[in-house]
């Protein structure tokens, strides 16, 4: 069974007919050949493809594409503005909080949901925000300064 | 065929237009110097070497541009998967695909039968393509399918008809060895065994004043590097057979992809794509044959995925290891003597268990001098999964046993345990067990450099008031690596070349698995030439585009690679040199390149006005470095002068553990290492900063569970790794000062190390805490929860 969709992906719209089982992450990669966004567990665990549906962080690898109608899905792909990285994608740069890169898309899609909702978190609550996100390089400390210091200004 | 490739063939990253790669690059510049002060554009005289520069690729990873295997398409691309075994030991009586062959969307299905008769394996070529009469573990590949789409590739892997005979299975090596066991390989059940002695046994034990005997056990292990493996095969025009794969060692493949499918070297090409992660664990053989093998099959490009559950069934381990060990010391803390027995369960093939299982035997006893020393170590065949490498070679088990003994040993000679350490560790001088003569040993400045923390923090846990059933504890432990292969030559080299816009190309043959190395390669290459590092592109692991320089693996692309860069880098600088001297018609001795400076005499041009200047000979201005230094071992004993060099390092812990449910928490960490020269500070500390988290995941969560020879907690839902909450953001890495005559700028290397002390430490911190000696990995909750109620139990 397909299903006519509508979606918005980092601000462009794709009117997308989809299979029922077909998950946001497929769409995303193999429809719009959006890469960024990772595979790794597909159970909702690691958050290497973790985007924002309407402003919040979910595995994408869980949702369904026809679950998600008309809403608005952001992705890595989406995070820089006129040539320009985001103040996260830099902080990740210039703190060493990319390694292997795997699972860097999840995290900064999670940390920029974090830092919308709540600009000025602590190091308790960063912390908090990214234990969906597994990481196997870099020990998460980096990570973490990173955010830190976007939310530090 | 249609094997269009619409960006730069083999290019890791979606780079854009030269316009867009022109803005990015002044991109990365403006951002690196902004933040962390100026880039320095300087030569030989002050370089970069030392400095923490943030990674180029980096640019491209954040940006989601990062062209992992399982991003690439090709236009009329197929999709394959394996068939793999449902059992863990059995006869193959028929095989038959025909029903998966008449599957929708199924292009071809591959058997033995299509494979040749060529083995495969990475040390000794033990393993067959995919099984032919026999499958030796569940998981075991038998068949692949090639379809239309993903979903239609796995839809037909399930009508593959295998008709099995159960053979008994074999599930420890105790068993294993057992008389009358059912031969897995056809060279009997004894993977390998290594002995090695040094001294008198008997005398070192009878001369110590206290002999402690104990047994440790530790469980398997996965890499969980979290991209799993993919690769990509296609032929182009010219007949060249093209397989992208992440992998840490391309040349590898590419010797092998040409031997098994009989072609010629030129006519098989292995480029790397960007690494998720890899820990040893993609040095192994996944998809790259079968992907070969299909696209000359369908002559269309073929891609494979690895699922999360395939890389728990199907790929390589970490061995579980079983060690029985008696130390011996004199009433002041000297080692007289260790008895270490390893067995390990090498799995159903070889793979890397003979470089384990030397490594284990020269390792065991570093990085201390115990003057009287036996070792046997036994790798069993099972039935399981094969085991392979994984950051460290099994030396964190080795260590384990090493560590918690040497902590035992401290509490009852009523020492510190930093005291005990540098009593016996190696300094200038020592010999190893194998008998080598060691060098720049920086062992005792790392334990010089903790005490002070120790001695602080133990006063403050003693004064600290005890709330509930919460523990505090302090737990140490060393390390001493050896840098590169095992007992035998590893060989490096670059190649350094210019264009006549002054951009200069390194090539290298150990590939960046992640770790940032052609980072630290290019800071190395551009030192030694005198050119700006922002100059130097670094292209690594492409079969077609650089040497065999062996793996990026065994901590060895820094020292190894990093020296070919230098030596290649000064040679560049000569000829270059020369080269303007030709053109300006002076002596070569007057006209020197520094600092991307050209000077002749008192005269000074830029480096890329050089450039131009030379620029019709610039292809012949070719800098070359090979570095090899003179490695020689037994292959049984392992005597000799087994690696180069040695890292070191002491790691100090602070745990809590809350006795009433047995849960235990790494508190924080103090790294001290000697790795000598730190080429790049940011990669030395997310090396270590990742090495503290799998080794506290090894500690207390990772466990491959199996079950009558399957593994069945194949998801991260039931294998537990450490997560932000669980790594403590207190990991302080401090680097003691030290240069090692025979590194680059005197640099040794840091990948593997960092996880090494963490389980020994960790348990020696629950003693201190709890006054319980755990002696098993992983330490569960279950598990410490009984040795602390058997403490109490045994109270009066």
């Amino acid at each position: 069974m397909s299903v006519a969709i509508r979606l918005t992906v980092n601000g462009e719209r794709h009117d997308l007919t989809v299979g029922a089982t077909e998950t946001l992450v497929s769409v995303l990669r193999d429809r719009l050949g959006m890469t960024g966004t990772h595979k790794d567990c597909c159970m909702g665990i690691c958050g290497s493809c973790t985007v924002l549906v309407d402003d919040r962080p979910v595995s994408s690898c869980l949702l369904l594409a026809a679950q998600i109608d008309s809403q608005s899905v952001r992705t890595v792909e989406g995070l820089e503005r006129d040539g320009s990285l985001s103040p996260l994608q830099e902080a990740f740069l210039t703190f060493g909080a990319v390694q292997c890169g795997y699972c860097t898309p999840g995290f900064l899609m999670t940390a920029t949901a974090l830092l919308e909702e709540n600009p000025r978190p602590g190091r308790a609550e960063i912390v908090e925000a990214l234990k969906g996100n597994l990481c196997r390089c870099t020990g998460y400390k980096k990570i973490v300064e990173a955010v830190e210091a976007v939310a530090n200004g | 065929m249609s094997s269009h490739w619409t960006e730069p063939e083999g290019e890791k990253f979606a780079l854009g237009t030269l316009a867009e790669q022109a803005h990015w690059k002044r991109e990365y510049r403006r951002i690196v110097e902004g933040v962390r002060g100026r880039l320095p554009d300087v030569g030989d005289a002050g370089g970069t070497v030392g400095q923490p520069i943030p990674r180029n690729d980096a640019l491209y990873k954040v940006r989601g541009r990062a062209r992992y295997a399982a991003n690439i398409e090709m236009e009329g691309m197929l999709h394959a998967c394996f068939v793999r075994s449902e059992h863990p030991h059995a006869r193959i009586l028929g095989l038959d695909t025909s029903k998966a062959e008449k599957a929708p969307g199924v292009r071809a299905a591959l058997t033995a039968a299509d494979a040749g008769e060529e083995l495969i394996g990475t040390l000794v070529a033990d393993t067959p393509v995919l099984a032919r009469d026999r499958v030796r573990y569940a998981g075991e590949a038998i068949a692949a399918i090639a379809a239309d789409t993903p979903a239609q590739a796995a839809a037909a892997a399930q009508l593959v008809a295998v008709e099995y005979e159960p053979l008994p299975a074999i599930l420890t090596p105790e068993e294993a060895l057992a008389e009358g066991a059912v031969e897995i390989d056809p060279e009997g059940n004894v993977l390998i065994a290594l002995h090695n002695e040094r001294g008198d046994i008997e005398a070192g034990l009878a001369e110590a004043d206290l002999v402690l005997e104990n047994d440790y056990a530790m469980a398997q292990i996965e890499h969980c590097f979290l991209e799993p493996p993919a690769g990509i095969a296609f032929v182009d025009p010219d007949g060249v057979l093209t397989v992208m794969v992440c992998t840490q060692y391309p040349h590898y493949h590419h010797k092998q992809i040409a031997r098994v499918l009989g072609r010629p070297m030129d006519k098989v090409r292995v480029v790397q794509t960007v690494v998720g992660g890899g820990f040893g664990g993609k040095m192994d053989n996944t998809v790259e044959i079968a992907v070969a093998l299909l696209a000359l099959k369908t002559e269309r490009p073929v891609r494979m995925v690895y699922t999360r559950e395939e890389v728990f069934t199907a790929t390589t381990k970490r061995h579980p290891m079983k060690v029985k060990q008696r130390l011996g010391a004199t009433r002041d803390g000297k080692f007289t003597a260790l008895d270490a027995e390893y067995l390990l369960d090498g799995g159903a093939y070889r793979s890397y268990s003979i470089t384990v299982s030397g490594r284990c035997v020269i390792h065991a006893g570093m990085p201390y001098m115990i003057p009287n020393l036996r070792v046997d170590l036994t790798t069993a065949f099972t039935n399981h999964v094969p085991c392979g490498a994984m950051r460290s070679f099994g030396i964190v088990k080795t260590a384990f046993a090493l560590e918690c003994q040497i902590s035992e040993m401290a509490e009852r000679l009523g020492l510190s345990p930093i005291e005990i350490r540098r009593r016996n560790g190696f300094v200038d001088g020592d010999t190893t067990a194998t008998g080598q003569t060691l060098h720049d040993v920086g062992l005792l400045k790392t334990l010089d450099a903790l005490e002070p923390i120790y001695r602080k923090r133990k006063a403050e846990i003693a004064a600290a008031p005890k709330v509930g059933s919460l523990r505090r504890g302090l737990g140490v432990a060393c390390l001493g690596y050896g840098i590169g292969y095992s007992g035998v030559r590893n060989p490096s080299t670059a190649r350094i070349r210019v264009d006549g816009e002054g951009t200069v190309t390194a090539y290298c043959g150990t590939p960046d698995i992640g770790t940032g190395s052609d980072m630290s390669l290019a800071q190395i290459a551009s030192q030694a030439a005198g050119v700006s590092v922002n100059r130097v592109n670094v292209v690594s692991g492409d079969s077609t585009k650089t040497d065999d320089s062996g793996p990026t693996s065994a901590s060895r692309t820094t020292y190894f690679s990093g020296n070919a860069a230098l030596i290649a880098g000064r040679d560049f600088r000569r000829r270059f040199e020369a080269a303007v001297a030709g053109k300006l018609r002076a002596p070569a001795d007057r006209v020197r390149l520094e600092a991307d400076t050209v000077t002749v005499d008192n005269e000074a041009m830029s480096f890329k006005e050089a450039c131009r200047l030379v620029a019709d000979e610039a292809p012949g201005i070719v800098g070359y470095g090979k570095f090899d230094p003179d490695i020689e071992a037994d292959i049984l004993t392992l005597k000799g002068n087994p690696y180069p060099t040695y890292t070191f390092a002491t790691h100090l812990v602070e745990i809590e553990i809350d006795e009433a449910l047995g849960s235990l928490a790494l508190a924080r960490v103090w790294a001290a290492h000697d790795a000598g020269t730190i080429v790049n500070p940011i990669g030395s500390e997310g090396q270590i900063e990742g090495g503290v988290a799998q080794g506290l995941g090894q500690a207390v969560m990772e466990k491959v569970v199996r079950e009558n020879g399957y593994v069945v907690n194949p998801h991260y839902r039931d294998y537990l790794l450490p997560g932000a909450k669980d790594v403590p953001l207190d990991i302080e890495c401090i680097f003691v000062d030290n240069y090692d005559r025979t590194g680059p700028y005197g640099a040794k290397g840091v990948a593997e190390v960092s996880l090494i002390p963490i389980p020994a430490a960790m348990a020696a911190a629950v003693a201190d805490a709890s006054a319980v000696r755990p002696a098993r990995l992983p330490m569960e909750s279950e598990y410490l929860l009984r040795l602390i109620e058997r403490r109490d139990g045994a109270k009066p």
